[in-house]
């Protein structure tokens, strides 16, 4: 590797290098608690997916240009350039890592090793060597945005069909989908999938809400890639739109890292404040049932019925009671996995992770310890309220054997509402 | 025109939610020679979108994206 590119390098590092990342970098006892956090490390034993090992990769590269014991004698304090051998190795630690945040949560000090591996990643694409496939869908969503005039009457043909199936299911002839309604209450985010759109659409009606459908999706492959300004700009799309239609309030979908995205970093990233709430579907549907502005029948499911706090929503994003009221008010049997909540056991989807085929492999052997978990709950029916969690859960079910149906919270919700028309399992796809 | 030309590489995306039709197609992209086509057909409307966006910011073509019979077929042609 040519010096000057090293030197560039390490200067991705020196612009990441705040009091924060100077403190994980130092701070690391190698006591290995980390190692018992971790479902990649548990799963496979394996040494380069050990938390504190991921961290070290960058801290060998810190030790060498940040501290003169490092500089001066690097082989005795394991000092390192970052050559294409240290590179590889970032990688597959890096990239292999869904960012659940688990090993944060055991940690004496508390370090967060995701943060870290966003510095990683930083560096991988400084280097050129980021992920390709979450590069291209993270290029694929700034491109429609970019050229929103070529896709907008495309997208609004999709929304349209689904408009049909609202109007089925409600029994309202008038029922519609709303797009670009200015003065809405909520800006609604959904996936570019109509499942993710389709019963938020219904109950959004039955609550007699006002609201409005973004014509973009909430799903933002630039944060996996780890390129701050392209996840910032997929994020902006819908935020852009949120305030030139002056809602109230930003409704993010059943996805886990959109909400964390939304509600968590895009304030940072754009050094603005929001001028409007923002909030994931279910602490809106959780109110909904509260207030009685929707009805759900409360024995609609009987079949024993579990939840997987995905780990963006649950422990990283402080959302843990409201999905499990709204199950608890249609279903009879609800069964919580152990542990669950802040130690809740990551699923092994997260991280983009679903969409690098190499690590399929990988990525379902490190969901063995959550297949443990639903199965012992007895659960026929899995409920999550993150897609790459359901992607994960479904590989599960079939890798495993584990006789169960991955649901979303919503389809849950929908089956459990006095709806006149009646909801077809295949809906969202017909 | 998807049902004149024969396809390197058939994908079956019927049923898959959005985003994964494209993330099918692109996964499967390299597994057809430059020049080779892959004729896709997904059920989730937002694939209509996503898979010609996909195609064009990536630099392949997107020779055709059409609605049959409640089906989304996409036939892509890999350019590099």
């Amino acid at each position: 590797m040519e010096t000057q590119q090293m030197t560039t390098l390490v200067g991705v590092l020196d612009q990441k290098m705040n009091r924060q990342l100077k403190q994980y970098l130092d701070i690391c006892a190698r006591c290995a608690i980390c190692k018992d956090a971790c479902h990649q490390y548990v799963a496979t034993q394996d040494f380069k997916y050990l938390p504190a090992r991921r961290a070290e990769l960058i801290r060998q590269i810190y030790k060498k240009y940040f501290t003169k014991t490092g500089e001066f004698v690097p082989a005795l304090y394991e000092a390192r350039d970052p050559d294409e051998n240290l590179l590889d190795e970032l990688y597959e630690s890096t990239y292999a890592c869904t960012g659940c945040r688990r090993c944060m949560y055991y940690c004496p000090f508390s370090i967060d090793t995701a943060w870290i591996l966003s510095v990683a990643k930083a560096i991988l694409i400084a280097a050129g060597k980021g992920n390709e496939m979450l590069g291209q869908l993270a290029d694929a969503a700034l491109f429609k945005s970019d050229n929103f005039e070529m896709f907008k009457d495309i997208i609004v043909d999709g929304f349209k069909d689904i408009e049909q199936q609202v109007k089925g299911l409600t029994g309202d002839p008038d029922a519609e989908i709303p797009v670009d309604k200015q003065g809405a209450d909520i800006l609604y985010v959904a996936l570019a999938g109509a499942h993710s759109i389709l019963p938020a659409a219904v109950i959004f009606h039955e609550a007699k809400v006002s609201w409005t459908l973004s014509y973009f999706e909430a799903a933002n492959y630039g944060y996996f890639f780890g390129d701050a300004v392209k996840a910032r700009k997929i994020a902006d799309r819908f935020m852009d739109e949120a305030k030139r239609l002056g809602v109230k309030e930003v409704v993010i979908t059943e996805c886990g890292h959109a909400y964390r995205v939304a509600e968590i970093f895009h304030e940072a990233w754009s050094g603005e404040k929001h001028p409007f709430k923002v909030r994931h579907i279910l602490e809106v549907i959780d109110e909904y049932i509260t207030d009685g502005r929707i009805k759900v029948r409360p024995d609609a499911i009987k079949e024993p019925v579990t939840y997987h706090d995905p780990c963006q929503i649950g422990r990283n994003g402080g959302i843990f009671e409201q999905p499990r009221n709204i199950v608890r008010a249609l279903a009879s049997d609800f069964r919580d996995m152990t542990p669950n909540r802040e130690q809740q056991w990551c699923c092994g989807g997260g991280g983009g992770l679903v969409a690098i085929s190499e690590m399929d492999e990988f990525r379902i052997k490190s969901g063995t310890i959550k297949a443990e978990q639903i199965k012992a709950t007895g659960a026929r029916i899995i409920a999550s309220p993150c897609e790459n969690c359901r992607l994960q859960m479904e590989g599960l079910n079939d890798s495993m054997e584990l006789g169960i149906e991955v649901k979303a919270i919503m389809d849950l919700v929908l089956e459990a509402m006095p709806l006149p028309g009646s909801f077809a399992k295949d809906a969202s796809t017909d | 025109m998807s049902e004149e030309m024969k396809a390197d590489l058939e994908l079956d995306l019927k049923g898959l939610l959005c985003p994964m039709p494209m993330v099918k197609v692109s996964q499967n992209i390299a597994s057809v020679a430059v020049g080779g086509t892959i004729r896709a057909v997904a059920t989730d409307p937002g694939s209509m979108a996503d898979i010609p966006a996909w195609a064009k910011s990536t630099g392949n073509e997107l020779i055709s994206a059409e609605k049959i019979d409640g089906e989304f077929v996409f036939m892509v042609k890999r350019l590099k």
